[in-house]
């Protein structure tokens, strides 16, 4: 009786589980970014050539546009609103790094009003941030 | 005469590789797009509100930011780089220089964080800015 032999065949690496994994991943990172999700008002950044990574753990950012609005999370507010917002922040987790995010083209007067009030709520440091000068 | 038919093959759509490489792409798009909110920029101390430092009067370099982004040293107007020669000379003869900023309230932001990324540059220790009064 002449045996038939079973053609080898090659190796096969099923790749149904990388596409698993990679969905995964990405719903993943899409939640984190969901997380990190801030309200940006549109500015022109200010540029300088020295800076420093100022974020940390807990932030909050202060926006301040062309014309001199004050923004928080998207909406605008008053010197007195956000006085409230930062001093809540602040009871709350102390360690918190305020940001103020100004337009270059801002009257300083509009920038010394928040910086004034982080004196006055005695707020020992703050981050002005600004864009590396291409 | 039988005629063979070619049997369809199945297009198994995870086994094709693109929609591994399309989920690949979008994952490398959010972790660029979560770089980008990372904030950069100067960390600066705030002193308490109405808080006094005794300074040798000596050791003060007072410069005037004008509304027009002119800087102004002893009635003078000077430049970043004419600044910075006033400021080397003065920090080898008093390593305690304290630079005393007055800014124009109506100075575009931008010139005065010029002000600021220079005073890192030169690593000027003890710099103190506040805003003056209109007629800058």
């Amino acid at each position: 009786m002449k045996i038939r032999r079973k053609g080898r065949r090659g190796p096969i690496i099923s790749i149904n589980a990388m596409s698993d994994i990679a969905f995964l991943l990405l719903i993943f990172i899409m939640l984190i970014s969901l997380i990190n999700y801030r309200q940006e008002i549109k500015i022109e950044y200010p540029e300088a050539e020295f800076q420093e990574v100022t974020q940390a753990d807990k932030n909050l950012e202060i926006w301040i546009d062309a014309a001199g609005g004050i923004f928080f999370d998207g909406k605008a507010v008053s010197l007195t609103v956000l006085e409230g917002i930062i001093a809540d922040a602040v009871s709350e987790d102390p360690s918190v790094r305020i940001h103020v995010l100004a337009d270059r083209n801002t009257p300083y007067r509009h920038v010394n009003g928040v910086i004034e009030l982080l004196k006055l709520l005695q707020h020992r440091v703050v981050s002005l941030v600004v864009r590396e000068k291409p | 005469m039988r005629i063979q038919r070619k049997r369809k093959k199945r297009i198994d759509i995870a086994e094709s590789g693109a929609l591994s490489d399309l989920a690949f792409l979008l994952i490398i798009f959010f972790i660029v797009i979560a770089v980008f909110n990372v904030n950069t920029g100067f960390l600066l101390g705030l002193p308490r509100k109405n808080s006094t430092k005794i300074l040798n009067v000596e050791d003060i370099v007072k410069i005037n930011l004008r509304r027009d982004g002119v800087l102004v040293h002893e009635g003078t107007s000077v430049t970043l780089g004419d600044l910075e020669e006033i400021v080397s000379e003065r920090l080898i003869l008093r390593p305690n220089m304290t630079l005393l900023l007055t800014v124009s309230p109506d100075v575009a932001y931008q010139q005065v964080v010029e002000v600021v990324d220079f005073v890192r540059k030169k690593q000027v220790e003890n710099f103190s800015f506040r805003m003056g009064e209109d007629d800058l």
